[in-house]
Parts: C-alpha cells; sequence; structure tokens
C-alpha cells in the first residue's frame, strides 16, 4: 500500500521507529569536506526526515553501519576477556538500491566466505531493515545498470521525496499501523532505466588472458596518477577489508582491546607480511588488483554478480579525478584486443 | 611642453609620475584581487583611448595604466567613475560622498590576496571577500596601510611582507573512530606542514603545540577523519616589509583568532597611526610605524577595545630579523 505523508507525519512517524530503531541516512555535514566550505554527505542517526540528502550522492556509503570503521571486538584483562556490547535496537537504513547491493555483496563476503559467519557483521546486519531512496537522478558517476544493482526488493518501505511530501510505498506489515491514517494513493517506486554512463565489463575467459591482463601497459599509468590514498575504498560500499590489532591501555599494559579497523587495497602497506616483503609494490600492481577484485575475482569464487555495485563513489571521492568507470572500460577495450590478436 | 603640475595631488589621485613628464600611470584598485571579467573592457577603454594602449598587473593586483597624459585624467576620471561605484560602492560598500573626480586617496593601498578557496584546493578562506570587508575600513583613508590576505599558510599573496598580512587557518578535527591508522596525514604533515601528527596504537596523536592550520591532513584522509572546523581562524603577521634599507619578513602577532579580530585590529589601524603620526598622515611603512611606536604600545592600541576569542595567541614580544643593508640600523642620534 502507499500513502501520501507530510514531513510533519514522517517525523512523528519516526519518532515512534526510533523506539525501536536506530535510523540511519545520508546527512550533510556542513562545511566538513575534504576542501573548505565544500560539505560532507555520510551516514549518521537522523532526527527528521528533513534531514535526509536524497537529491545528492553521499561522499560515503551505508556499510560503515554495518561494518563499522573502528569496531571493538572483545576487551581482555590478563586472565579473560569478555565479548564487546551492542545495544538492543534495530536498525533502520535509507538507501538507494546500488548500495542495497552492495550490502548483499557485504553478506557474500562475511557470512559465506569459507562457510564461515563473521559473528560481529552478522549480530548488527540481523537488525537491518532498509527504507528505499528514489533515485530521483542519474548522477554522472552511477553506472548502476550495467552492473545489474539498479533494482532491489530488499526493502521495507520505498519513499520518493517531495518538497514538503514524501510518497511511502509500505512493503513490509510491521509499518502498515503508522500510516492507517494518511491518504492512499497510487505510487509504486521507479528504478533507474537508464545511465549517462555505461561499463562494459571485460570478459576473460582463462588463466591465460589473465596472465596477458596482468601485463597490460595501461595499468603503468597509474604509477604517476594515483596517489594510494585509498578514499576510493573507504567510499566503496562493497570494500570489506579490514586489519584487526590488540590495543593495549596505557594505564595497564594487560589489558586492552582486540578490535578491528578498515584497510585498503590501495595503500603501500596492505600486503606487507612480517619481514618487510609485499607482493604488490606500486600503485599500477595496487590499481590492477582493485580493478579485477572488482570486476573479475569476486564473480570467479562466487558466481552469480560482480563485486561492484557501481555507485560510483570511488570516482567521485578520488582527488586525482581518476574514474573507475572509464578504467573498467578501457580494460574492456584492451581485452577485447588481447581477444581480437589470438583469434 | 611647460609642466606646472603638483604631482603629489596626482599621486593621492592614484595616478603616478613616470618617466616622461607629464604622463601618469593610472592605478585602479581590485581590493581581493577578483572581480567580474566585464569590468576587463573598461580597462581596456582606458588603456588605448588615454593611456599607452598596456597596462600592468600592479605588484598590488592594481590595475595600473601607463602612459595617460596630465590633459585626459579629468577624462579617465570621469570615465572610471562607474568601476569605482561598481567595485568600492557596490561590493566593498565603502562610503564615498564623491566618485565624479576619481580615487580619492591612496593612502591605504590596495589589499591583494590569492584567489582562495574560491578555486584553491589548499584555500581554507574566500580571501576576497574578507578583503572587501576590509576595504570599507581603510578606504578611503589618507593613512597608509598595507595589508595582503592568504588563503592558506602557503601564503602565496606574500602575507610574510607586508604590514598587515592575514592568513587562512583551519582548526582541524580528529574523528577517532573514523580513522583508520593509514597514517596518509603523518606523510602530508610531515611533506607540507609542522609534522606534529604521529601514530599511537594505530590512530593518530598531534602535538598541538605547532599546527599551521593548513588543512592537508583533512585533504588527504581517505574517511573524513580529519575535517576543518566550520568556524574560520585567522593568523595575523605584522611587520614585513621590503625597501633599499633593511627589508624583513613579518612576524606572527596574532594566531588563531576570528573575523571579528580581525576586522577589530584593522579597525583601529588608522586612530593608532594618527597617534603615533601625530595626525599628519604621511607615508611611513606600517612596518615603521610599529617600530616608531614600540611593539608594545602597538599591541595595546591595536588591540584596544577588541574581545580575542578564546582560542587566540597573542605575541608577547616580536625579536625582527632586518636584512641591514646599512648597518647599525637602529642606533640613532640622540637628539633627532
Ligand atoms: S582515490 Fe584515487 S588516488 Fe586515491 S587510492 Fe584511489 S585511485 Fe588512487
Ligand atoms: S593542519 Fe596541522 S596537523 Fe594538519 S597537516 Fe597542517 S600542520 Fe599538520
Ligand atoms: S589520514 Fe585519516 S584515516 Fe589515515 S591515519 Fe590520518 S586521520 Fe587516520
Amino acid at each position: 500500500m502507499s500513502y501520501a505523508v507530510s514531513i510533519e507525519k514522517m517525523d512523528k512517524v519516526l519518532k515512534e521507529l526510533k523506539k525501536k530503531y536506530r535510523v540511519y541516512a545520508p546527512i550533510r555535514f556542513e562545511k566538513r569536506g575534504r576542501y573548505s566550505d565544500t560539505d560532507l554527505i555520510r551516514y549518521a542517526e537522523i532526527d527528521s526526515v528533513k534531514d535526509v540528502v536524497y537529491n545528492e550522492k553521499s561522499d560515503f556509503s551505508p556499510k560503515e553501519v554495518i561494518h563499522p570503521i573502528t569496531q571493538t571486538l572483545f576487551h581482555f584483562t590478563e586472565y579473560e576477556y569478555r565479548e564487546s556490547q551492542i545495544d538492543d535496537k534495530e536498525i533502520l537504513i535509507f538507501a538507494h538500491p546500488c548500495d542495497i547491493n552492495g550490502i548483499k555483496r557485504l553478506d557474500t563476503i562475511f557470512l559465506e566466505n569459507g562457510n564461515n559467519e563473521d559473528v560481529y557483521y552478522k549480530r548488527l546486519r540481523d537488525k537491518v531493515k532498509f527504507v528505499l531512496m528514489e533515485c530521483q537522478e542519474d548522477w554522472d558517476t552511477c553506472f548502476c545498470i550495467s552492473m545489474g544493482s539498479n533494482q532491489t526488493d530488499d526493502y521495507s518501505l520505498a519513499i520518493k521525496f517531495g518538497e514538503d511530501q514524501l510518497s511511502v510505498e509500505v512493503k513490509d506489515n510491521e509499518f502498515e499501523g503508522f500510516f492507517a491514517s494518511e491518504e492512499e494513493i497510487d505510487f509504486t517506486y521507479k528504478f533507474v532505466t537508464a545511465n549517462q554512463e555505461e561499463v562494459n565489463l571485460p570478459k576473460i575467459d582463462d588463466k591465460e588472458m589473465l596472465k596477458k591482463v596482468y601485463d597490460l601497459k595501461m595499468w603503468e599509468d597509474y604509477n604517476a596518477r594515483c596517489k594510494d590514498c585509498g578514499a576510493c575504498t573507504s567510499a566503496c560500499v562493497t570494500c570489506s577489508c579490514f586489519t584487526t590489532s590488540d590495543v593495549i591501555y596505557s594505564e595497564n599494559g594487560r589489558v586492552g582491546e582486540r578490535r578491528r579497523v578498515w584497510a585498503s587495497c590501495q595503500h603501500e602497506d596492505f600486503t606487507e607480511m612480517a619481514g618487510g616483503h609485499s607482493f604488490r609494490n606500486t600503485p599500477a600492481d595496487r590499481m590492477r588488483f582493485r580493478t579485477l577484485h572488482k570486476v573479475y575475482d569476486y564473480k570467479e569464487r562466487f558466481g552469480e554478480e560482480h563485486m561492484c555495485v557501481g555507485c560510483g563513489r570511488c570516482t567521485d571521492r578520488c582527488n586525482q579525478l581518476i574514474s573507475f568507470s572509464k578504467t573498467i572500460n578501457k580494460l574492456t577495450e584492451e581485452v577485447n584486443r588481447l581477444q581480437k590478436e589470438v583469434n | 611642453m611647460n609642466h606646472d603640475i603638483n604631482i603629489g595631488k596626482l599621486q593621492r589621485n592614484c595616478f603616478r609620475q613616470s618617466k616622461v613628464p607629464g604622463e601618469f600611470m593610472l592605478q585602479m584598485r581590485v581590493p581581493g584581487a577578483v572581480i567580474d571579467a566585464k569590468h576587463l573592457s573598461l580597462v581596456q577603454h582606458v588603456a588605448e583611448t588615454w593611456g599607452n594602449g598596456k597596462f600592468h598587473i600592479g605588484t598590488r593586483q592594481t590595475f595600473s595604466l601607463p602612459g595617460i597624459k596630465y590633459e585626459n585624467i579629468d577624462a579617465v576620471n570621469e570615465y572610471i567613475k562607474s568601476y569605482i561605484e561598481a567595485i568600492e560602492v557596490e561590493l566593498c560598500d565603502v562610503e564615498m560622498d564623491d566618485t565624479d573626480k576619481g580615487y580619492p586617496t591612496i593612502g591605504a593601498r590596495n589589499t591583494t590576496a590569492c584567489i582562495g578557496n574560491q578555486h584553491c584546493i589548499k584555500g581554507n578562506f574566500d580571501t576576497t571577500s574578507l578583503a572587501r570587508k576590509l576595504e570599507k575600513l581603510i578606504f578611503p583613508s589618507n593613512y597608509h596601510i598595507k595589508m595582503s590576505v592568504a588563503g592558506c599558510p602557503n601564503d602565496c599573496s606574500k602575507a610574510h611582507f607586508t604590514d598587515f598580512g592575514i592568513i587562512g587557518i583551519a582548526k582541524m578535527e580528529y574523528d577517532y573512530g573514523r580513522c583508520i591508522g593509514c597514517g596518509k596525514c603523518i606523510d602530508a604533515c610531515q611533506g607540507h606542514a609542522t609534522r606534529v601528527l604521529s601514530k599511537s596504537q594505530g590512530k593518530i596523536i598531534k602535538d598541538t603545540c605547532c599546527c599551521a592550520g593548513c588543512g592537508e591532513c583533512a585533504t588527504v584522509c581517505p574517511t573524513g577523519a580529519w575535517t576543518r572546523n566550520a568556524t574560520k581562524f585567522y593568523r595575523v603577521i605584522i611587520g614585513g616589509r621590503a625597501g633599499k634599507q633593511y627589508p624583513r619578513m613579518g612576524k606572527m602577532f596574532l594566531n588563531w583568532v576570528t573575523e571579528d579580530v580581525i576586522m577589530g585590529i584593522i579597525g583601529n589601524w588608522q586612530d593608532f597611526s594618527a597617534e603615533i603620526l601625530e595626525h599628519k598622515p604621511i607615508y611611513l611603512h606600517g612596518g615603521h610605524l610599529i617600530d616608531r611606536a614600540g611593539y608594545d604600545r602597538f599591541k595595546e592600541m591595536i588591540l584596544e577595545g577588541v574581545e580575542l576569542n578564546p582560542e587566540s595567541e597573542v605575541a608577547e614580544r616580536i625579536y625582527w630579523a632586518e636584512t641591514e643593508y646599512r648597518a647599525n640600523i637602529h642606533v640613532k642620534p640622540v637628539n633627532k
């Protein structure tokens, strides 16, 4: 059922919902952007639907709600340890289709990789329900259509934002009651059906081709261009890497916590092992790794779909103006060329 | 041609004497160094109609139009009325009784600025807007002052070499939870700034003594763990100068002050100058004026009635470092 809901009414609903849920949405942090007098848009808990930034893409993805940047796993003393606690509240996340699909990719990584469920991920993920936000615009870095991630049915509510009114589709019965007295309307969520940016995915059929792809000259370009900053992977909804380490409280060297913190495959020390040996030594190596991971490896391993969902945030956040979609297209051109040479 | 020209009067009208007797160079103010490009056609017209067809981008970021003949000065002044009104009155809200006769004074020089955060990825604030606000405080006044506004501590506008150099700085705030300990900020601070960051247990610690407030850490941070506090802060460098005798780089007078403080001190400049110069607006370099008053007296007078924000830092004393092209510069005969 769908309803026309005023902002005021929605805020009342939100107030009710907040008794049971932590409600996260992309919100604006004024003047907190990378450059002076620019804003930062990222996920945080909201107090009003007016806070939700629905007509600009957020700089960071909703993954940080479920896969926190810094997450304490357990606390330890000399003789015992205690698992970190989370509260009983459920979680409601406002998200676009690409992000909901992105979180599905995270599910695969955290819950299905090697038949081993990651409990710290799972305990948050199990609480999550989504509020689907309509994409009112196809932003010029989006390529969800090419990645097949422009649609989803994993949502409880779907919302189209208007100036002072919202159109709300209620899919999950749990939420019907909140809107019962509202005016029923004929609203169905519209998924984006075309992107300005089209991406052609590379067809890498065998190990031989993969080997050739490894040696492509195009990667070398990135030695001069990519600064290894990791902004792309931090913004990416599907990047899931982290480093686990023990933090010792300085007041008592035997007490501390084990925590995990995001890591980036674009950083120089990502593949560093004891003894200082590292197997991806240049920005070109790391760029190749990330690209292939997003549009080759993951699918090879898990089958159905590519890891990248085409949200385009990596492109938006790269201050060296490296476009990921253009990089994939370049790769595909090269693969096609190589293919022709073989034939 | 037989000349009888009061060159002092013309200079005050912003026409500078040239090598060719009877020819002058007009200096048109551009406070904060950015204006709409449409004004260029007026500049071109003046240069081609009355000047020698050229213009100099003045070292103080004026449009400087050489080769204007004395007899054409009235016509030029009449023609630039619209420019003066557009820039001084409309953009800078300067109070002027009369815009018919060209610039009323050259006292306070054009305030220079780098492009600031209107364009620059390093800039911490809008330099032009601040320069325009300052223009209202210093113009038209016969008391001399030179100011320069820099968007960040890179100081591309050379705030270190002027009477009052105002540099935009940002208070950085650190979000412990968002930091992934990658150390990019450490490298940036090391490479570009004051090396105040280091790592401890996977997170960042900062020696707050000497953060330059440049914002490099925020620019490189991949997760937005470092962000700028939205309040704009400034560093004020005083007493820098060039010159034949003893040029010197300015020194830090104030650090982490807000715009209100800047407005307060520059607002006090005229009274300070009047007092030290015994109410005669003669040309004396700002640095020399501060020297004449002595730093302590300068500080007291310039901060008179100014409410310093709690973050402010004020120089207790200043040790100038001059390049002495003439030795014993500070040793003067007793009765002079
Ligand atoms: S954001 Fe750009 S410069 Fe930074 S690591 Fe990614 S590709 Fe390289
Ligand atoms: S703002 Fe401070 S901490 Fe950050 S790079 Fe500049 S000097 Fe270093
Ligand atoms: S650049 Fe950002 S994420 Fe990296 S160590 Fe510094 S504050 Fe932490």
